[in-house]
């Protein structure tokens, strides 16, 4: 029986959001003696409700944000009017308890040491936000090997020439290396790079636990039906209910964190899954709704004393968002490589991580070899127009065993245009401001996509593939990495929190999630995320131990 | 309460989905009725009978004869034989209901331009095979036929319990298996595999 704590009770901590970040903190904060209760605006899945339900968690509100109940509104440029996408939210993560961990594809990617002084390292960049990290990877390497050990984390210590020193090596070694992984090692190694095996939170064996990876092909966007693969609904939560101090709210949607007179958090007001407006008090408030909700919540807060909105006197809540792209290249082989079958990536490359200036723009990323789309999207996505329907189209659709995916994933450079803010006509079901995202990639972003799809095409091409297509490179108009807008910082005019991601504006109010990261890694932030939770959550328990919230 | 109708699939939309990161187009799915479609699937084709939910007969035929060209048979099954213009009618009844009103006035749209071109024929369906493709080549870039060609493409790939995909012919046309344990090797490439070796390399 897990604890139930009482509107009228103040509980030590409220914490908004239940996915990476929010698990994490809710389980360090009740271990360490603390009464929590964590909100959630989605539901609570067991693992009996994940099918292998393409349309259900493809086409619809299965398990991520719903277009019509919580709409949204895109646009490039401020002079615009944010446009409402009838066809998917921009902006798109789980909606359930575990957050977009349930149903991620668990690639977990360490940041370098020049993610985090990389401006001082190739200097300023003119007309954007890029700066430093106000710590560095040695003060986070510990915790990513506490992420690493306590999640589950598979994969072979030095096996990258590129990868960051680590205090230990990875709890449990690779998973099972697929056709693709072995294809995009051959064409790699042909060309002199250096590929190796993919770190990926998902069970290679029983751990703490949970089963080992059945090989059921059904990670990206959906749940996992075993729990292998690691989602905080299946290790940070269920630790945190049994400490008897942890209480997970699911259907209870956040929208506003309360303030009293003298300027500190003091709860969170909430609809309840009867849309009963509800009010839980806390003594402090972390936020971890992800990098797109947590700053809307901060600035849907607004009252008369922070009219700008929570812990906005730097005018940056929901500013410089930024994502991680991903192009698509699709290679066709001769033999079956059952792709459908097993996680989704098994081998990567990590040659051009650094950004280099001989290539005139910034940057760097990762290549990874995985699985192609799932049947329908398959059936959608190699149609074109030559081959939209009729007989030519249904012997493509037949390649689907023959057929991988390269994809490559790199850095977006921060912008002070693109962001998370209130849209001012349109209202969600709840009658709450919208999402307006505005976002815009900067020329370097769309330079270094086209140069990474262009090695890994080559990449396709050296391990012998028969047919080489490469998906058009366009402006960004949607992510499921959402980063930065509400950034770390000593200055409290240029950040939102600081290094221990307290506000700096409200003592007892912390941000902790996507949203705290400065520059945007080169993809799969998951890891970096869970990271930044273990170390605030450690400082926040000391901060509360001494009166200090 | 926000209630704008977002099934909407234009040539552009479509476009846009296919060639960028996110799949497919939105389809607002009502979860409550996905039961009762495939039961009333699987009794009417138990039933051997064509009785339909949402279309009329003659809808139905030329659903099936679109559905037919999208994904035609030849040596191996189609459309047709994955019971897809049936999942269609099912799910516009059903899960689905949210689109019907306009799926009616576009397929009426449909058969009036035919009607105008082959007034001797009566319907889509009647046409010869050459006719259907010439036809079908006017109007594939409609927002009728995207939607069409999409609801064919999850007639065909969805999970049965929606009520198409009989007998697992689509998947089995795509070399799709939908099971819970698979066991390495996954496939040609990965049987002979001898192991990662570490490369020692400097950092250049």
């Amino acid at each position: 029986m897990t604890k139930t704590f009482r509107l009228s009770e103040t509980v030590d901590f409220a914490i908004v959001g239940s996915g990476a970040a929010g698990g994490v903190i809710a389980r360090e904060l009740s271990q360490a003696g603390f009464s929590v209760v964590v909100f959630e605006q989605g539901p609570r899945h067991t693992l009996a409700d994940f099918q292998h339900d393409e349309l259900k968690n493809w086409f619809s509100a299965g398990l991520i944000n719903d277009v019509v109940k919580s709409p949204q509104t895109f646009r490039d440029d401020h002079a615009k009017r944010g446009e409402r996408n009838l066809v998917r939210p921009n902006l798109y993560y789980a909606r359930t308890v575990g957050g977009s961990t349930a149903h991620y594809t668990a690639n977990y990617w360490r940041l370098h040491e020049c993610d985090f002084d990389e401006c001082s390292r190739l200097g300023p960049i003119a007309g954007t936000g890029f700066a430093d990290w106000p710590i560095d990877y040695a003060e986070l390497e510990p915790y990513y090997t506490k992420v690493e050990w306590e999640v589950g984390v598979s994969g072979l210590a030095g096996a990258s020439p590129f990868d960051p020193w680590r205090s230990k090596p990875y709890p449990m070694s690779p998973l099972p290396v697929k056709s693709s992984g072995v294809l995009l090692e051959r064409g790699a190694r042909k060309l002199g790079l250096h590929p190796f095996p993919a770190p990926l939170a998902i069970n290679s064996q029983p751990y703490r636990g949970r089963p080992a990876c059945i090989h059921c092909g059904f990670c990206h966007g959906h749940g996992c039906e075993v729990g292998a693969k690691a989602s905080t609904l299946t290790t940070m939560i269920p630790e945190a209910e049994a400490t008897g101090r942890c209480e997970v709210r699911s259907e209870s949607y956040v929208v506003q964190v309360v303030t009293d007179k003298n300027g500190r958090a003091s709860g969170v007001r909430y609809f309840d899954s009867d849309q009963r407006e509800r009010l839980q008090k806390a003594r402090a408030v972390v936020v971890s709704a992800n990098g797109a909700e947590t700053p809307r919540l901060l600035l849907m807060s607004a009252n008369s004393m922070f009219p700008q909105g929570l812990a906005n006197s730097s005018g940056l809540v929901g500013k410089y968002l930024m994502w991680n792209f991903t192009t698509r290249t699709h290679a066709t082989f001769e033999h079956e490589l059952n792709e459908f079958k097993s996680v989704q990536c098994s081998r990567i490359v990590h040659d051009f991580y650094d950004s280099d200036p001989k290539r005139g723009f910034y940057g760097g990323g990762g290549i990874d070899s995985r699985i192609g789309p799932q049947p329908i999207i398959w059936a959608d996505r190699i149609a074109d127009d030559e081959q939209l329907w009729g007989s030519a189209y249904k012997q493509r659709l037949a390649d689907f065993p023959r057929t991988m995916q390269c994809a490559a994933h790199g850095t977006s450079l921060a912008l002070e245009t693109n962001s998370v803010e209130l849209d001012p006509e349109l209202k969600d079901a709840w009658g709450m401001p919208a999402m307006r995202v505005t976002y815009k990639d900067h020329p370097d972003d769309l330079a270094l996509m086209r140069f990474m799809q262009a090695r890994a095409a080559e990449i396709m091409d050296a391990a012998g593939a028969i047919k080489v297509s490469n998906s058009p490179i366009k402006p960004q108009t949607s992510s499921v990495h959402m980063l930065g807008t509400c950034r770390m910082g000593n200055d409290p005019a240029k950040s939102v929190v600081d290094r221990y991601h307290r506000s700096h504006d409200i003592p007892n109010l912390f941000v902790c999630d996507g949203s705290s990261m400065v520059t945007s890694g080169r993809g799969q932030p998951t890891l970096t995320i869970q990271a930044l939770a273990f170390r605030a959550a450690e400082y926040i328990a000391g901060f509360a131990r001494r009166n200090e919230i | 309460m926000n209630t704008t109708r977002n099934d909407g699939l234009s040539r552009r939309t479509f476009l846009r989905v296919a060639g960028g990161a996110l799949g497919g187009a939105w389809l607002t799915l009502d979860l409550s009725k996905v039961a009762q479609a495939a039961h009333d699937a699987h009794e009417a084709r138990e039933a051997g009978a064509l009785n339909t939910s949402f279309l009329s007969r003659a809808e139905l035929a030329d659903v099936d004869a679109i559905t037919a060209q999208i994904i035609p048979t030849d040596d191996t099954p189609g459309a047709r034989e994955a019971g897809v213009a049936l999942f269609i009618d099912r799910a516009l009844a059903t899960f689905f209901g949210r689109m019907a009103p306009d799926f009616r006035s576009q397929l009426a749209a449909f058969r009036l331009r035919c009607q105008a071109q082959h007034p001797d024929a009566g319907s889509f369906a009647a046409l010869s095979n050459e006719q259907q493709i010439a036809f079908l080549k006017q109007v594939d870039r409609t927002p009728f036929f995207e939607r069409v060609r999409l609801l064919t493409l999850v007639g065909m790939f969805a999970m049965p319990k929606y009520g198409g995909n009989r007998d697992g012919i689509g998947w089995k046309l795509l070399g799709f298996q939908d099971q819970h344990i698979f066991t390495p090797p996954f496939g040609y490439y990965d049987r002979d595999y001898p192991g990662f070796k570490i490369e020692v390399v400097s950092k250049s």
